[in-house]
């Protein structure tokens, strides 16, 4: 059953990254805005990710358990780092440069984070049925604790700034909390808290976030500064219709209107060009991987495995949701990318990573 | 069971995208298609030129002129207040108005902002030569309307302007944009169909900045046609300047075929100010003066004809046969209805109709006009022309006014009296006519009862343009008309005519004078109306000075008019 998963997981991730891969070719075609090298630099970073894939398809994952804490703990300094001495892009500084390759530490921290919470969680399990505690004691040790542990990385992140990514990480700590087995009633007043909070958070964000969060709200407001993407990729998509205009003929795509449609707004190419034929096949084929993803980590034996899983196809999922729902304009535009279509070398190896462990988890029966 | 929630909620996330993709490209697709078509597909309009007006001779009525626009193109700006600063040295404007000007009229990157409009040539060469310090700063270059008569002959060319709401609504079927300049008076409102040229366009595509990408269809501004009118522009140019700065109009027919040779009214205006921006200051003043320059009074003016009149009523009442040529009437200086005396201009005693005519005496024609009555009198006004419009081809024509028994009663609960009748047997009290009226009135009289039609229309283009049926009989007996002229002529030859002044050696002129009774307190308005047939072209004419006194004064200037003709080797 779940080598079964295995399989389908494997099939629909090819047909998402080759689904990808034609959409970067027409969003870098012929263009001087985007340039072309882009795609084979996609193309070569598919490649390297197929080996990644199969190479941690047969490791032992519980080689990440003992290690987790030590990624925990390397993520977070390479966060302080690029803070400190980051590569500046588009007014934020997220990348970082070691040997010539630059990278974005945020991504991986996306993945420690998961492993981190993974072990913090399946250790309290452990503990949990020992011996009955007080609710104070449950709240401090099962909430407020990997609570910490989500916001260290997540107000680094949100520093450089990326409010984005770092929402992502909360999502993850949403998802593995709830797959913990804290309590409902712990789950839910810690999620209305986090509700009544929000308010404030409107002092703590950048201007120009107010502004995406404002255009996010009637797009009309600025046509030409902050609402403009969200406009052109919405007449992108609605333009496609049925059918689409036709790969490599997106007139939206080709003529620039589009603007980061290599990166955060790759799907406004897909709809532009391929329709609702493509959006709907792309949006299967993501489902059908989560769908695939939850089965596993509903099959996999010991916690740590079922938590990273979760955690996995959580943030999967949440990329998938909050990056189309940008472009369609349901949701705020923040910077998340489409995983495994967008391009950016981070984010690409870290959803193939992702999805490497799924593999992984769905081959083995048990543990111990 | 906790997994399973997890994937129920992401798996109704995605039905949520996939219902809003459903809907955003299935349902609404074609609206954000025609979005996408409309962001890349732009048109630039190119004007086509305007054709001129000619008069009969060629001489250039309306001309085009090449005029400079300072346009900016806000996306390529890229140091706007350097840009503003130059702008403004050059220019001499003060920055922070330019820059309200910019900004009013800024509505897309790519669009150019027009913020100085008709510039000296010497400043556009200026930034012409600066062009590159300034990207996105650059030179329109435009043709511009331009009346090179000026004030002279005003009303018959009229003026062109931008497009007016009203307008646009009528003409939008017609291939008119919001954009297009359109005729407002006279001949260019008239024949603005052939003038206007047809807009022309490039359709190209362009990318995010608003750059061309390729050249999707083209289609080339056609010129308008030059019109040529009837018209002599020397004969206007007289016109003009004997009327001075009287209030007045003249107008001049071929009497053979209607051609309007010339026509002028005064006061007039320059038909550049609402062309020019640097003339603008006097609109206000063309508009607001209680003189209404803008009106041509030719055609749009309408007085009491006065003992112009006395011409139809002659005619009606020979028509009825209540009067011969020998009808003789006793003139004691008045005429006395009721307890009213009604004056005449002197004491003529015995007159036959052809005396009569000759010196204008009110109580012969207030006899004949008791003895035919108003309807009849109003029956032949009408057959004679007046009352109704010429159909000249100028808009706004006005048709005059001719009482009748009939009008009075549904209009007005008192009745007609013989008091009425008196007054509209000399062309007073509710009469009114237009000059252009009367000068055809004495054509038709002195051809006997052919009927010209008055018209400007020479040639559209390469087109002459022929008048059909141009010409209407009048049915009446042509004695009648013969005892008409004679009259006229005797206004003229008679030591005591009226006009007895025009008696020069060399001219053949037949005329009737007309003093009217204006608004109490004022002087009268002065007629002459006649027609001439020695010289080069035998014409039919009318002048008329508003408040003019005496009809003397418009003799006499009608005898300056045509000395001048004489002279200048017109007539």
């Amino acid at each position: 059953m779940r080598r079964d998963m295995g399989v389908v997981i494997l099939i629909f991730t090819f047909a998402v990254i080759a689904i990808g891969l034609v959409a970067l070719y027409s969003a870098s075609y012929h263009n001087v805005r985007v340039s072309h090298k882009i795609f084979y630099d996609q193309v070569i970073f598919s490649v390297v990710g197929l080996f990644l894939l199969l190479y941690l398809s047969n490791l032992d994952y519980r080689k990440f358990y003992d290690l987790a804490y030590f990624f925990y703990g390397g993520s977070v300094i390479l966060l302080i780092l690029v803070l400190v001495s980051g590569r500046h892009a588009l007014g934020a500084q997220r990348w970082f440069s070691i040997a010539g390759i630059s990278f974005q530490p945020s991504e991986v921290a996306k993945l420690t984070l998961i492993f981190g919470l993974g072990r913090y969680f399946s250790d309290r399990r452990s503990s949990l049925s020992a011996r009955p505690r007080s609710s104070l004691g449950v709240l401090w040790h099962d909430l407020f604790v990997p609570l910490l542990m989500t916001l260290v990385p997540m107000l680094l992140v949100f520093k450089q700034p990326d409010l984005g990514t770092s929402l992502l990480f909360f999502g993850i700590f949403i998802f593995m909390l709830f797959t913990s087995g804290l309590r409902y009633r712990y789950i839910l007043g810690f999620l209305l808290l986090c509700l009544m909070m929000m308010p404030f958070g409107w002092h703590i964000i950048k201007p120009y976030q107010k502004d995406r969060l404002l255009v996010f709200l009637n797009p009309n407001i600025d046509p030409l500064g902050a609402g403009y993407t969200i406009i052109q990729s919405k007449i992108a998509v609605g333009s496609g219709r049925l059918w689409g205009k036709g790969w490599l003929s997106g007139t939206q795509n080709q003529l620039n209107f589009l603007p980061e449609r290599h990166t955060d707004f790759i799907f406004s190419v897909i709809g532009e060009e391929w329709g609702l034929l493509g959006t709907l096949a792309l949006v299967t084929c993501y489902g059908v991987v989560i769908y695939a993803g939850l089965k596993v980590a509903e099959h996999v034996k010991d916690r740590f495995g079922m938590q990273i899983a979760v955690g996995m196809t959580g943030i999967f999922s949440l990329q998938v949701l909050i990056n189309i729902g940008m472009v369609l304009g349901m949701c705020p535009v923040v910077g998340i990318t489409l995983p495994l279509v967008s391009y950016g070398r981070t984010s690409f190896l870290v959803s193939l990573f992702m999805i490497g462990i799924l593999l992984n988890l769905s081959k083995r029966h048990t543990v111990f | 069971m906790r997994i399973k929630i997890i994937r129920v909620i992401i798996i109704l996330g995605l039905l949520c995208l996939a219902a809003d993709l459903v809907y955003t490209q299935g349902i609404r697709g074609s609206f954000y298609y025609h979005q996408s078509v409309n962001n890349r597909i732009r048109v630039i309009p190119l004007d086509g030129i305007r054709g001129r007006i000619l008069d009969r001779n060629g001489v250039v009525l309306a001309d085009n002129r090449l005029s400079f626009n300072v346009a900016m193109i806000p996306q390529d700006i890229k140091e706007n207040d350097q840009v503003f600063h130059y702008l403004s040295q050059v220019l001499n404007v003060k920055k922070s108005k330019l820059f309200q000007q910019y900004s009013q009229k800024k509505h897309a990157p790519f669009a150019p902002v027009v913020v100085a409009e008709d510039v000296d040539k010497k400043v556009a060469m200026i930034l012409e030569e600066n062009k590159f310090r300034f990207p996105g700063l650059y030179v329109q270059e435009h043709s511009r309307r331009y009346y090179p008569m000026g004030s002279i002959g005003a009303h018959l060319i009229g003026q062109v302007g931008k497009i007016n709401r009203t307008k646009m609504e009528k003409l939008k079927d017609y291939g008119y944009t919001p954009l297009s300049i359109v005729g407002y008076s006279g001949i260019e409102e008239y024949y603005d169909h052939y003038l206007k040229g047809k807009e022309g366009g490039l359709q190209i595509e362009v990318n995010s900045r608003g750059q061309q990408v390729r050249l999707l269809s083209m289609r080339d501004a056609e010129s308008g046609e030059d019109v040529h009118l009837t018209i002599d522009a020397r004969i206007q140019q007289i016109a003009q300047e004997a009327l001075g700065n009287r209030k007045g109009a003249i107008v001049i027919l071929d009497f053979d075929s209607g051609e309007i040779l010339g026509m002028v009214s005064s006061p007039t205006y320059d038909p550049n100010i609402f062309v020019d921006h640097r003339l603008q200051g006097q609109i206000s003043f063309a508009y607001s003066s209680p003189d209404a320059p803008l009106l041509n009074r030719a055609i749009q003016g309408q007085y009491p004809p006065g003992s112009v009149f006395k011409i139809t009523l002659t005619v009606a009442a020979l028509a009825n046969k209540r009067i011969s040529r020998h009808t003789t009437f006793n003139c004691p200086g008045y005429y006395t209805l009721g307890k009213r005396q009604f004056r005449c201009a002197h004491v003529h005693n015995a007159q036959n109709l052809i005396e009569a005519i000759a010196h204008s005496c009110n109580v012969y024609f207030f006899n004949t006009g008791l003895l035919i009555g108003p309807d009849q009198m109003y029956k032949y006004a009408r057959l004679l022309g007046l009352g109704e419009v010429t159909h000249v081809d100028l808009p706004a024509e006005e048709r005059g006014f001719l009482p009748s028994r009939r009008l009075r009663r549904i209009r007005n609960p008192t009745g007609w009296y013989k008091g009425d009748t008196l007054n509209y047997s000399i062309g007073q009290g509710e009469v009114l006519a237009t000059p252009l009226q009367v000068a055809r009135m004495t054509a038709t009289v002195g051809r006997s009862g052919k009927e010209v039609q008055p018209f400007l229309i020479k040639k559209i283009g390469e087109q002459d343009i022929v008048q059909f049926s141009t010409v209407r009989l009048v049915n009446l007996a042509p004695e009648i008309f013969t005892i008409v002229q004679e009259g006229l002529k005797g206004a003229v030859k008679d030591p005591h005519g009226t006009a007895r002044l025009l008696d020069m050696p060399g001219f053949k002129i037949f005329g009737k004078t007309g003093t009217a009774q204006s608004v109490p307190g004022k002087d009268e308005h002065a007629w002459f109306a006649g027609y001439s047939l020695e010289g080069k072209k035998r014409v039919s004419f009318c002048v008329f000075l508003e408040y003019g006194g005496s009809s003397y004064n418009a003799v006499v200037l009608t005898r300056e008019l045509f000395q001048r003709l004489r002279i200048e080797d017109i007539l």
